[in-house]
């Protein structure tokens, strides 16, 4: 599914040159459950976004199933986010004047899904999240978790082949992230791919392979003996 | 991405800062009534000009005595009455350029009819004075010659006279005494309608020779009269004929060149070219505060479009995230400010009106609203909205999603 070769990228500031990722090979396949770990600063989050089409790369290539990624323009970057991606970020990102049904249905929206349809998979997603009775509750209304489980409602709404998770339990207690990290589980599960960037153990091993990354490049990448 | 959909969200983040978009509206609200205004004050003085030559009839000059104040005292506009209708018939002579004459006595009199006292001002003339003013029968006929030459008592009476004295039933051959004096109706003139200074259709109109007999005898001694009205043949030849007429009575008179004239010619259209004269200069004004206040509301938009896309710059980012293209970005903020131009261009309109409505009132000014005006409010608010929110939609849509995204 995702197919990384020879990949860098490079942040030029002022007369210093940063390399986040270096000289990067990685390949992914449908169904896996991958976790990140590294240091702060290491480039897990770079990493991510090149992946979710958020970000270009300074060199190398990369591949998205059939698509090789730089060489589409921005609308068909837009739309792999919109139909193949889904994500999930630390600090959940929500739309803080849309109650979290409006905020689910957002990329329905992009994807031009008739009212009803995109009405009922925002319920349906909701609901698969374990918050039926709190969709019409604004962001500012919800706890952390119940946020953050919005957002993987909003991540899953549109049936994406791969979610990219960049520390999803980051901000939430244990409990909770325990909680967060089942429902993603669950999708696995069902045969979503997961990338999932985290710095907490327990959380990594949900991954059925665990890469380690430093200074930009791939340390270890390996299954994961405990899952 | 569906308009109904850009205009859902759109209004979403409109409405978390309701005061700020009225507020950045004040520009177009200001402009758009402006133009409401201006349109309503032009079309309203076209209209008042066409009514006005509906009412007293086009290319027609008008005669009037003029006490004149060369003998030092002003003796006052009714004391003297300077016109003869041997000045008529001269003018008739000497001027082929004249169509007609109607001369006019007047006096304003108690009419009592069927038990009721009515004042109203009472004309003599010939049957021309019909014709000059555009004055149509509604019931009855004009006079016959016999009736003119020999100063029958006929009278012809308009609308309003009719309503106090007959209360509107027909006053064909009914009597009614005009200072004391026995008349019979014949005719009902059709109505015209009030000016801003009186009521035309406040008038009883008998043959010349009538009322210089048994009405006006010691106020038009011998062949005086009041006033006349000249209907010139074509509307090219009224300001030279005006000139003409001037030297034929001079000379009539015996007044030069320089003195002061016994008479005073109306020239109506010049009445009529300075009322649309002064609608032009208040238009031009309002042109000006209109265009001014348009450009300063479009700049008011496209400052506060930078703001909402700076501020939203993260939302941007996320939104990005979950699949939206640049056109939807642009779209979104191009509705938002659309949609700020147009609130502000309705409350424009509201404005616009109210104020149609009170200068209406407080000037008596003829102002009339057109349709156009609305649509063209619309178009000009809207075109402001897009064309000044163009650049801060274009820079909202411009941005690279992850820059976008961790923006703080
Ligand atoms: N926009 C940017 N401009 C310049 N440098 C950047 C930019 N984004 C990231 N970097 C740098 O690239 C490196 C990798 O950053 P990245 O965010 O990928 O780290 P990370 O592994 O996700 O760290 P953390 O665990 O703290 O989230 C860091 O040294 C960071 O300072
Ligand atoms: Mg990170």
């Amino acid at each position: 599914m995702i197919n990384i070769n020879s990949l860098s990228k490079e942040y030029i500031m002022g007369d210093n040159k940063l390399l986040a990722l270096d000289n990067i090979d990685l390949s992914i396949n449908e169904g896996d459950f991958v976790s990140i770990m590294g240091s702060s600063g290491s480039g897990k989050s770079t990493l991510m976004n090149i992946i979710g089409c958020l970000d270009a790369p300074s060199s190398g290539e990369y591949h998205f199933r059939d698509n090789n990624v730089s060489t589409l323009n921005s609308n068909k970057l837009a739309e792999l986010r919109n139909k193949d991606i889904g994500f999930v970020f630390q600090n959940f990102n929500l739309l803080p004047r849309l109650n979290a049904q409006e905020n689910v249905v957002l990329p329905l929206l992009y994807s031009g899904k008739n009212l009803k349809e995109r009405n009922q998979l925002a319920i349906e997603a909701l609901e698969s999240v374990g918050l039926k009775d709190r969709v019409h509750h604004k962001p500012n209304q919800l706890s952390g978790g119940q946020q953050q489980r919005v957002s993987i409602a909003r991540a899953i709404a549109g049936s994406p082949k791969l979610i990219l998770a960049d520390e999803p339990t980051g901000a939430l207690d244990s409990k909770t992230g325990l909680e967060i990290m089942k429902i993603l589980n669950d999708l696995n599960a069902k045969g979503i791919t997961i990338v999932l960037v985290t710095h907490e153990d327990d959380i990594a091993n949900y991954g059925s392979r665990i890469i380690k990354m430093k200074d930009g490049k791939i340390l270890e990448d390996k299954k994961n003996v405990n899952n | 991405m569906s308009i109904t959909d850009l205009i859902y969200l759109s209004q979403k983040s409109l409405r978390s800062n309701i005061l700020r978009s009225i507020l950045t509206s004040l520009g177009i609200i200001i402009g758009v009534s402006s133009v409401i205004t201006m349109i309503s004050i032009g079309s309203g003085a076209r209209i008042e000009v066409e009514q006005q030559i509906e009412r007293f009839g086009s290319n027609n000059l008008i005669v009037r005595s003029q006490s004149s104040s060369n003998r030092g005292v002003s003796m006052g506009a009714n004391s003297v009455n300077t016109l003869t209708l041997k000045d008529m018939e001269a003018l008739k002579e000497e001027l082929p350029a004249i169509k007609a004459i109607a001369p006019r006595v007047s006096l304003s009199t108690q009419i009592v009819a069927n038990g009721n006292n009515w004042l109203a001002t009472v004309t003599g003339t010939t049957n021309d004075y019909f014709d000059l003013g555009n004055w149509k029968f509604e019931n009855g006929r004009s006079f016959e010659e016999e009736e003119l030459a020999s100063g029958s008592r006929v009278a012809i009476i308009g609308k309003t006279v009719q309503k106090n004295l007959f209360d509107n039933d027909s006053p064909i051959d009914e009597v009614i005494r005009i200072n004391k004096v026995p008349f019979t109706v014949i005719g009902l003139l059709d109505a015209k309608g009030g000016t801003a200074w009186a009521d035309l259709d406040d008038t009883v109109i008998v043959p010349l020779k009538t009322a210089k007999q048994r009405l006006v005898a010691k106020k038009f001694p011998g062949d005086q009269i009041r006033s006349m009205t000249i209907n010139v043949r074509s509307s090219d030849l009224l300001f030279k004929t005006e000139k003409d007429v001037d030297t034929v009575m001079r000379k009539l008179h015996k007044i030069s060149a320089n003195g002061n004239p016994d008479f005073v010619i109306r020239n109506y259209a010049q009445f009529l070219n300075a009322r649309q004269e002064s609608s032009r200069v208040m238009s031009i004004l309002l042109a000006t505060v209109a265009g001014i206040s348009l450009i300063v509301g479009g700049i008011g938009i496209m400052n506060i479009m930078l703001v909402t896309v700076t501020e939203r710059t993260k939302e941007i980012g996320v939104c990005m995230s979950v699949g939206a293209k640049k056109r939807d970005i642009l779209l979104q903020f191009l509705i938002e400010s659309l949609m700020i131009s147009l609130i502000g261009g309705l409350i424009g309109i509201a404005l616009g009106l109210g104020v149609i409505f009170g200068v209406s009132e407080y000037f008596k000014w003829k102002m009339s609203l057109d349709y156009m005006s609305i649509v063209l409010s619309f178009v000009f608010s809207s075109s402001i909205g897009i064309i000044f929110g163009f650049y801060p939609a274009r820079k909202a849509a411009n941005l690279n999603p992850i820059d976008a995204l961790r923006y703080e």
